[in-house]
């Protein structure tokens, strides 16, 4: 919200500066997000007038103009704004000119045609964010003067962000207030001479048949207007404060909601039939708002309607056709409080939100709506002429929030702050509108009616906070709990210490990349409002995420990728929904590169599964990898699932050659993941005395049939082997030259150990006769 | 010529003899092979000897006497020699064996822990070290934990603000209430102290949860899923003094310096009072900076002291207990401390961003 420092000195005589007022604003809980400066920048801005306007003969966007800025000669310019036509005045930065932006005005040629200064919107005076075209001056505007003079920009602006339980400080003159009790300066609220009423001028009769949701609601009938542009200074201090000017009983209330906090509603006097109900809405009843969209209401909604049809949805929105227009005559003004959770609600069931319902949602000050209707009243009728009828009004304003004290121990809000409160604060918070009476410890707060967000004693430990300063409350360390910490996981570290780098992808990918991986179960979580179809299905795998990161490396031209994320999959059950943690890996490219020592090598599978194997080994746990041709994505005969315990904790292998290209990705890429909440305890060791004998190795080759699993052979010498040996591995596989078609040679290297003596030769001769026997009879594989 | 004296011109002749043999021998191997001729059992010394047998018995002992004193000298001149040689081997081994230790050493592939993770492990190690237990929660939320037990009812604004994601066809319950992807770790606080007090009846308790979080806004600065920790403590007598107490160490003791702190008047329907928390900033030690725009201060999170109706939703008496929280994002602290400058960094793991944050400076 913006407010320009002259609307606050309506209200206050401040004497300090706009970096003095903001540093206030910030010790009483409004943030302020920025204060701009004096608008001396767009110095050189002048006001122009078009006087002829022609299509550009080589692009359909843009206009040729003549503009006369007062000098002898016209200028030309190119504009690629389409909201002006001959005869409008607008701002027009001539050649030299810097912008607010920074932008420097030069002579320039826009597909061919020469543009020597630039038309402006709010945007480059720094007025606004966006716009919709050029900034439309008044008609009444000199032509050739500076447009920051006409316009007087040339004062600081607040820019605040005020907190949703501020409603009343959502105007200059909720702000000017708590600025004039902090400062002990006086607050003096804007006077309205008194309006003549002409008793020909029928107001229609208002009635509230949900007085829960509208505890105050009046309407005045104003006949005879002239719709007329709003006065030059009301327009400037409508830019200043990021409201585009309209048209003079539009820009008059919103003048008046910006200033003194009320929201209200202008309607065509003439498309109105009848009086006025605010009420219920009737389930299925239509209303075509303002903004153009056509609703069908709930029951429970609250309108305001005439004898025909629903003219407003309260405090929101009004229908389109009772609105003010060019030919608009008579007007009927609307000014109320409506209950905030309703219009709260009744804003999210049609996601339609106004600067009025902002207001309303957040609370608006029950005085000011009596206030707001005779200064919007004396202000039309001072513009646009006219002459008014008698307010209508239906309930009482003083009623709302009335008599409302909150009462507690004093020293339980000393004891919440950590600091005293001395009755010194009690002046600042009166200043405030707060009834302050201390009865020993005992406080009895009378609260304002604006201060809505006041309702309980630790809303008024805040209240002196705020005045007190969080500065003033003492910094200490608590005493410390004695909780026994809980030794973190070390799932990624232990990951990372393999080697791999640790990425974090989103947990959310597309639909289709789901499906790479995992079948259509209908187990899918999918977001209702997705940011784009890339990120709108909860994952189900890690994989999609880390082949995505993957393919982006390789296209920054890395050799190799190893990833690893731990985090999140997400799927429906029967019960609902299930989180998993998980942990996956992949890798894909170089694992080494080329060195003095060595030749660059491809990662393959058995790279991933060592890394695997030794992170399930760092935590006292074994895995074992079954082969599992009919994994989703994996290519068959490169992937296994994973047992650990008598889990299937996870799954590893070669990502599909189609699927990997579909990534971009040519080189061989292994992936593996593990769910980590399906692994077992580790096991802690336990002791066993170390052998004082020594061992001894013996190695055997023979010769098996091609598809044999190491592990089964491993598994057959184990058992087979003699309670001798301690040890066996695959020391060498070859089926090169030499090794019958459909053969695999495979060396075995075992080794042998007796706690209690040293070994003998027939030992192991005995242990290798009953290896061969075991290889024969469960393999029939022979030595070598 | 008598004979002993043509025998000791014998010997004398052989000890020269052998003396300059050892000399000249080339290497260990020779000489070993002239340690065998002179004095082995066969050897040339051995030789001289034979001859003591044509000598009268009382010229004998002489003899042998000489004998044994040629075979000293011969001895230490072959142990002499032989550590000469011994030594010029080794160094000419030594320099054989030269070796360019400035090559590349053999490397192990080297891992990294992502900044936000290394961001996570110290900001909960030092709640941990202060007594905080450790915390988590489901990411998949229902409206209650999110929002209703955090004192933001459906009709509240702030509601709006925090732009939810929700889930299509998951409700809670048997409930049409839609789940959503939570928005902060606060619900943790929730479920958290529900669970602390069916076990313990009451506090105190402090906890330190960290996790991912979702806001529905995708931008330049705003990323849809980013990382919070949230920490409370709920006791008899806690006070915003003690808020600002553990925050001040907190803050010191991750941005490893004195940060001066200053709490601003907010306003988050969990907290009252309630504040935003800034710190000198770390740039410009607070004399004003294009990141701190001037101001010489920092927003880093929110905080405040637990609000009563919190406290209601999970059973706990908050005229007897009184509790401080505060939520913090990870990411921005992270970008503070090692001067990240694009919060997309963080998701696009670029492996050489993440080799580069990996390795501590
Ligand atoms: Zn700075």
């Amino acid at each position: 919200m913006k407010i320009p420092f002259s609307w606050l000195k309506a209200y206050v005589p401040l004497t300090a500066t706009p970096a003095q007022i903001a540093d206030d604003l910030v010790r009483l809980g409004h943030e302020v997000e920025a204060v701009e400066l004096p608008r001396a920048a767009v110095h050189g801005v002048r006001v122009g007038l078009i006087t002829a306007k022609q299509p550009h003969p080589d692009a359909d966007k843009l206009s040729l103009l003549k503009i006369d800025i007062g000098e002898t000669e016209e200028l030309a310019i190119v504009c690629g704004a389409a909201n002006m036509g001959e005869g409008d005045k607008v701002p027009v930065a001539t050649i030299g000119t810097t912008l607010p932006g920074g932008l420097v005005i030069k002579q320039g040629k826009i597909r061919g045609e020469t543009s020597f200064g630039m038309c402006c919107s709010e945007v480059e005076l720094g007025l606004a964010d966006e716009s919709a075209g050029l900034l439309i001056l008044p008609a009444d505007a000199p032509v050739g003067a500076q447009v920051g003079e006409y316009l007087t920009l040339e004062e600081a602006v607040f820019d605040l962000s005020i907190t949703p339980n501020r409603g009343d400080c959502m105007n200059a003159r909720g702000i000017a207030r708590d600025l004039a009790a902090d400062a002990g300066l006086p607050f003096t609220d804007i006077s309205v001479a008194e309006i003549a009423v002409d008793t020909a001028v029928t107001t229609p009769r208002v009635t509230v048949s949900a007085g829960q949701d509208a505890p105050v609601y009046m309407a005045r009938r104003i006949d005879g207007i002239t719709l007329a542009d709003s006065p030059a200074w009301m327009q400037a201090s409508l830019l200043m404060a990021g409201m585009r000017p309209i048209n003079g009983v539009v820009d008059i209330l919103n003048y008046v909601m910006l200033t003194q906090g009320q929201p209200m509603h202008a309607f065509d006097a003439d498309t109105l039939h009848g009086d006025i109900t605010v009420r219920s809405a009737v389930d299925g009843e239509d209303f075509a708002a303002l903004d153009g969209r056509e609703l069908k209401l709930h029951t429970g909604d609250l309108v305001v309607s005439d004898e025909r049809s629903v003219i407003a949805l309260a405090g929101i929105m009004g229908s389109a056709a009772s609105g003010v227009s060019e030919g608009t005559v008579n007007i009927v003004l609307e000014s109320a409080f409506f209950r905030p959770a309703r219009v709260s609600e009744t804003r999210r069931t049609y996601a339609m939100v106004s600067e009025a319902s902002m207001r309303f949602e957040r609370g608006v000050d029950p005085a000011v709506v009596a206030m707001a209707m005779q200064q919007a009243t004396a202000l039309i009728i001072d513009l646009c002429g006219g002459t008014s009828g008698e307010i209508a009004v239906c309930g009482d304003a003083g009623a709302i929030n009335a008599g409302r004290t909150v009462s507690c121990s004093l020293s339980r809000i000393e004891s919440r702050l950590g600091v005293a409160v001395p009755a010194a604060l009690d002046v600042v918070l009166a200043r405030m509108g707060f009834v302050m009476q201390r009865d020993g410890d005992l406080l009895t707060v009378h609260v304002p009616s604006f201060r809505h967000d006041v309702t309980i004693p630790e809303d008024l430990s805040e209240e002196y906070a705020r005045v007190i300063g969080f500065d003033a409350i003492p910094t200490l360390l608590p005493p410390l709990a004695t909780t026994a910490p809980v030794r973190p996981d070390r799932f990624i570290h232990d990951a990372v210490a393999g080697g791999f780098l640790q990425a974090v992808t989103y947990a959310f990918i597309s639909a289709d990349e789901q499906r790479l991986f995992v079948a259509d179960d209908g187990l899918d979580i999918a977001l209702a409002n997705p940011i784009s179809d890339a990120m709108s299905v909860m994952r189900r795998s890690v994989w999609p995420g880390l082949l995505n990161a993957a393919r982006r490396n390789l296209n920054r031209q890395q050799p190799g990728v190893a990833l690893a994320e731990q985090g999140r999959v997400y799927l429906r059950t029967d019960a609902g929904h299930d989180e998993n943690n998980v942990l996956a890996w992949l890798m894909t490219g170089e694992v080494e590169q080329d060195q003095w020592y060595g030749d660059a090598r491809a990662a393959d599978f058995f790279d991933l599964k060592g890394a695997v194997e030794t992170w399930l080994q760092v935590r006292g746990l074994n895995g074992r990898f079954i082969a599992d041709d009919s994994m989703q994505g994996l290519q068959a005969g490169q992937s296994a699932k994973i047992m650990v315990g008598r889990a299937e904790a996870g799954r590893i292998g070669r990502v599909d050659t189609d699927l990997a290209e579909q990534f971009d990705i040519d080189a061989p890429v292994f992936v593996a993941e593990l769910n980590l909440d399906l692994l077992p305890q580790g096991k802690q060791a336990k002791f066993a005395p170390l052998a004082e004998f020594p061992a001894v190795e013996r190695d055997l080759v023979f010769l098996f049939d091609r598809g044999v699993s190491s592990e089964a052979v491993l598994n057959a010498v184990r058992s087979g082997g003699g309670k001798l040996l301690t040890d066996a591995r695959i020391f060498d596989r070859y089926d090169g030259k030499g090794v019958p078609d459909g053969k695999v040679s495979l060396g075995i290297r075992f080794g042998l150990q007796d706690a209690k003596r040293t070994l003998t030769q027939a030992d192991s001769d005995a242990a290798s006769s009953a290896i061969i026997a075991a290889m024969d009879k469960r393999f029939g594989a022979a030595l070598r | 010529m008598s004979e002993i004296d043509s025998l000791k011109a014998q010997l004398e002749s052989l000890q020269s003899e052998a003396l300059s043999a050892f000399d000249s021998a080339a290497d260990s191997a020779a000489l070993q092979l002239l340690r065998v001729h002179y004095l082995g059992k066969k050897g040339a010394l051995t030789e001289v000897l034979k001859g003591v047998g044509k000598l009268p018995p009382q010229e004998r002992p002489v003899i042998g006497q000489y004998v044994n004193q040629a075979k000293a000298v011969l001895s230490a001149a072959l142990d002499r020699c032989e550590a000469t040689l011994s030594a010029q081997g080794k160094s000419a081994r030594i320099e054989a064996e030269r070796i360019d230790v400035t090559l590349s050493g053999r490397k192990l592939p080297a891992g990294a822990l992502h900044p936000v993770q290394q961001g996570l492990d110290e900001i909960t190690a030092i709640f941990a070290q202060m007594g905080f237990a450790i915390a988590e929660g489901p990411e998949i939320e229902d409206e209650f934990h999110n929002f209703d037990a955090l004192n933001i009812p459906p009709e509240h604004p702030a509601r709006a603000m925090h732009d939810t994601f929700f889930l299509k066809d998951l409700t809670h319950g048997d409930a049409a209430e839609p789940m959503l992807l939570r928005t902060h770790t606060s619900p943790v606080q929730i479920r958290t102290m529900k669970r602390f007090l069916a076990e313990n009846g009451e506090p105190p308790l402090a906890v330190v949860a960290p996790g991912r979080v979702y806001r529905c806004d995708y931008d330049v600065t705003h990323s849809p899923m980013f990382h919070q920790v949230e920490v409370f403590k709920v006791d008899r007598d806690v006070s915003m003094a003690h808020l600002k107490g553990v925050l001040k160490h907190f803050l010191s003791t991750y941005f490893e310096k004195d940060v001066g702190i200053r709490l601003r008047p907010h306003y988050f329907p969990f907290t009252e009072p309630s504040a935003e928390v800034d710190i000198s900033c770390v740039f410009c030690a607070g004399k004003g900076c294009r990141i701190c725009k001037g101001s010489g201060w920092i927003e880093v999170l929110g905080s405040g002291m637990i609000h009563p109706n919190v406290m209601r939703s999970v059973g706990v008496d908050s005229s007897e207990f009184s509790g401080f929280a505060f939520g913090l994002g990870v990411e921005r602290l992270v970008m503070l401390k090692q001067g990240i400058p694009d919060l997309r960094l963080f998701f696009e793991n670029d492996v050489r961003f993440l080799r580069r944050m990996g390795v501590p400076l």
